[in-house]
């Protein structure tokens, strides 16, 4: 049996990378004491992967995962028997059989939504940043992206759905921002922070979290 | 602590920091089973370990010490570990202060920072530890708002290079004495003792040692002796030792860590002490006696603990899990047990022997890692020397029977630059070698696995206190580099074998301040400021720093390192009573020198205790289960 899960990964656990947090529920699923099914091969592991990554240092309201099991559990029972044993900070939300659908999580994402708050290490006026925010939306976003080839200028605004200030107080700016997500990759938050960054003439600290990965069930019919 | 400064909190600072170093979850914490206290009033102890967090997070003592000091409720503990250089950059750079993994707090903010001191070449870290938190290195400079500043492990054998550093010393096992240390400090702290009145105090407490109420002189350039400033002092301090290891109190739920550590498993110690008597192991000599867990008790941690963590790796070691009295019970049942659950279980220095033959397919059931022999020398005359009681038979057989389980990886583990060692036990190493891969070879290719991968791997010999060969020079560095190339010479062509040699200027260092005095502290300080960090990881090793260090203060790492003491002569460390005494080594050193072997403490008692036998150690007393002499008579076995 599959169970595709989402779970939300908050503070402190937010540090924790990809890799770290296949560990991390693979030994809260044996805390769980759940039948997992194992790889063939050598080095047997449990059938678990994720719809997708999470930089390191955000957080999450809602990510997704799928484990295969090999009796059946029912999926409710499966949420609260590895929610009692998670570290703080790692949560199912909600678990449902797969059913008949045994294709990656992967190609269903559509694109995801973000609210970040950017803390300014020098002061900046709200007109500057609003006008810095016209400007950015306004043509081609174009950063130096790491690719495989070496680091190559990328136009990302086809990738940056809607970017929106919802506060500013005390060089502190609060958005809300959507952009794509696919099994080919997504929105570099990042870079489409350094090139504000740019506009402005001033660089702040980031904090993320990802509200929503916008998925197309359809497929899963 | 909502300090804004600006417009973020000291979390979010402190967050932003972590964020941008190389593996965040060093610092974070938030781990599964940390313990969590809150409320006023709790004695603030801060477990630091001057290494990074995936080692410090690997040593058993510290979890253990961390269960001790949470369960009492007047004391939260709280871990600490040597930040990495990102992180110590960042530090510097932001003006914050280095901070626990709990609760965040800053290191001064402590009433009490312990050290765990597992390695001579990690002191350099403490230094770093004290100094990102804004308190003054040397212990004379503290006042008495600064945190009492303790230190516990293996190398406190010889403390007096670090004495000039440490407030109070901890000697010996610390399950009980942690306990025995925070009364007193509680106590203290009610009566409102000074600092200077709170470590008189606990000077009496056995295992501790205030270096401050003794002065080290120094003649011709050496030490010459420790005279004590305090008359209330204790002349000696006495290793402190569980008597019932069986009862004494473990790690409680283990802390799961989010990252990969260097020991990611369930370690549990089948026992402490060692029967052996190698002559260059300073655990074989620091641990005595031998104290056992029953293997109930083991079964029951190790079920605890794999319900508590999820872990799926098991580690039951000791130095020499071979002679745990219920073994040959032990290795079946716990792979029975476990292994049907995924677990893996490993016997770490375990010897095999004729009764666990069976057991070693089982034991590579879940995973394949290697087999590790430790021959140490390549020569029977040498392993003589050292006392190291393995033939070449014994060797030849239990790898045959490990290539016919299935096996194609050996790791051979040897030593260079042993007392007497010429170039013929060096050649010794490469025919044993050599032996080992016509082992494999020689069989049917249906019958053994495909390739042999076989490690030797040669560490430098470091002379240790209270080992017989504490009076003993470390050879040169330019003879440690000699020898190394004979046997990387005399090891090529030899067909699945190869070649792994440890670098030896840190192994000298290592062996100058094992054995130094506290003319080393200011030498540590100067090598500090000149940027020398984890000098156990070569990529950090800072040559220059040091040799600048050393002539700055007027000495030379030779003469602590490659000098042979007289049997006669002063010891930094002899006010340290490890209860194993200077005649019982000086009998060994020269047992040494005419190549004659001791046998087993428990087929006879060599009097290594001397006249502190009685309440420390009772393996022949009637009714243990070590008197094998008892055994034999009595039959009843």
């Amino acid at each position: 049996m599959r169970i595709i899960a989402s779970f939300t990964k908050q503070e402190p656990v937010k540090f924790v990378s990809h890799l770290d947090m296949q560990r991390l529920f693979q030994r809260a699923f044996r805390r769980a004491e759940l039948p997992l099914a194992y790889s063939q091969g050598f080095n047997p592991h449990p059938l678990l992967s994720f719809a997708t990554a999470l930089s390191v240092g955000y957080t999450s309201d809602c990510e997704y995962f799928d484990i295969t099991l090999s009796e059946p559990v029912p999926p409710d029972e499966f949420a609260e028997r590895v929610n009692a044993v998670l570290p703080n900070g790692v949560r199912i939300i909600d678990a449902i059989d797969a059913g008949e659908f045994k294709a990656s999580l992967t190609p269903l994402m559509r694109s995801a939504e973000y609210s970040a708050v950017l803390a300014f290490e020098s002061p900046v006026t709200k007109a500057a940043l609003e006008s810095a925010i016209s400007e950015l939306l306004s043509g081609e976003i174009i950063v130096d992206k790491k690719t495989k080839g070496g680091i190559k200028p990328v136009d990302i605004r086809p990738q940056l759905i809607a970017l929106r200030l919802t506060a500013y107080d005390d060089d502190r700016a609060s958005f809300d921002i959507e952009g794509r997500l696919t099994a080919e990759g997504g929105l570099p938050l990042e870079l489409l922070f350094r090139a504000l960054y740019g506009k402005l003439g001033v660089c702040a600290v980031s904090f993320v979290n990802r509200k929503k990965i916008v998925m197309d069930w359809s497929q899963m019919k | 602590m909502d300090d804004k400064v600006r417009n973020m909190t000291r979390e979010e600072r402190l967050n932003s920091l972590i964020a941008k170093v190389e593996k965040p979850t060093r610092y974070m914490g938030g781990e599964l089973n940390m313990r969590v206290k809150s409320g006023d009033g709790l004695y603030r102890f801060a477990l630091c370990f001057p290494d990074t967090y995936e080692i410090g997070m690997s040593h058993l003592g510290s979890r253990i010490i961390y269960n001790v000091l949470n369960k009492r409720d007047d004391t939260y503990c709280e871990r600490c570990y040597a930040p990495w250089v990102d992180m110590e950059a960042l530090l510097r750079e932001s003006g914050e202060k280095l901070f626990s993994i709990e609760t965040k707090r800053p290191l001064d903010e402590f009433d009490v920072i312990g050290f765990s001191l597992l390695y001579e070449m990690c002191y350099t870290n403490i230094l770093t530890m004290l100094d990102l938190s804004g308190i003054p290195l040397l212990a004379r400079e503290r006042g008495e708002d600064c945190p009492l500043v303790c230190a516990g492990g293996p190398c406190v054998c010889n403390p007096e290079p670090i004495a000039d550093i440490v407030d109070l010393f901890f000697f010996g096992d610390g399950e009980e004495l942690v306990n025995d240390f925070m009364d007193c400090y509680a106590r203290c702290k009610k009566n409102g003792a000074s600092k200077r009145e709170m470590l008189l105090e606990m000077s009496g407490i056995e295992g501790i040692y205030v270096p401050a109420f003794y002065r080290a002189e120094y003649e011709n350039g050496q030490f010459s002796r420790l005279v004590k400033t305090e008359e209330k002092a204790p002349d000696t301090v006495t290793r402190r030792i569980v008597r019932d290891l069986d009862k004494a109190e473990f790690t409680g739920d283990l802390i799961v860590p989010y990252m990969n550590i260097v020991h990611d498993r369930i370690a549990l110690e089948l026992f402490r002490g060692c029967t052996r008597g190698c002559r260059f192991c300073q655990a074989g000599f620091i641990y005595r006696p031998i104290r056992e867990r029953k293997m109930n008790t083991m079964i029951a941690y190790a079920d605890e603990q794999l319900k508590c963590t999820g872990h799926d790796e098991v580690s039951l070691f000791s130095l020499s899990s071979g002679d745990y009295t219920e073994i040959h019970e032990m290795v079946p049942t716990v792979l029975e047990r476990y292994t049907k659950d995924k677990v893996s279980v490993s016997f770490p220095s375990l010897r095999i022997d004729s009764f666990l033959k069976d057991d070693l397919e089982k034991m590579q059931g879940v995973r394949k890692t290697g087999l590790t022999f430790a021959p140490e020398a390549g020569t029977q005359r040498l392993r003589d020397v050292i006392n190291k009681g393995v033939t070449e038979e014994d060797l030849l057989r239990t790898v045959r029977d490990a290539f016919e389980a299935g096996w194609q990886g050996v790791k051979l583990y040897f030593m260079i630059g042993l007392p007497t060692e010429t170039d013929e036990d060096i050649l010794g190493i490469a025919e044993l070698a050599r032996k080992v891969s016509r082992e494999f070879y020689s069989m049917p290719k249906e019958k053994r696995g495909k390739g042999l991968r076989c490690t030797v791997s040669a560490s430098t010999f470091v002379p240790k206190p209270f080992t017989p060969f504490q009076w003993e020079p470390q050879i040169t560095v330019e003879e440690v580099l000699r020898r190394q190339a004979l046997l990387r010479g005399a090891l090529k062509g030899i067909r699945g074998v190869e070649f792994n040699c440890h670098f030896s200027e840190t192994s000298r260092l290592e062996a100058c301040y094992a054995r130094g005095d506290r003319r080393l502290a200011a030498v540590m300080v100067a090598a500090y400021r000149r940027g020398a960090r984890f000098d156990s990881w070569d990529e950090h090793f800072k040559k220059e720093a040091w040799d600048e260090a050393f002539i700055e203060n007027g000495l030379t790492i030779e003469q602590f390192a490659n000098r042979r003491i007289g049997l006669d002569e002063p010891l930094a460390w002899a006010h340290m009573d490890a209860l194993v005494t200077m005649d019982y080594l000086k009998r060994e050193y020269n047992k040494a020198y005419e190549g004659a072997v001791t046998g087993d403490c428990r087929e006879k008692c060599n009097g290594c205790f001397g006249a502190k036998i009685a309440g420390y150690c009772d393996m022949h007393c009637p009714g243990s289960k070590f008197n094998k002499a008892e055994e034999q008579e009595g039959g009843d076995k």
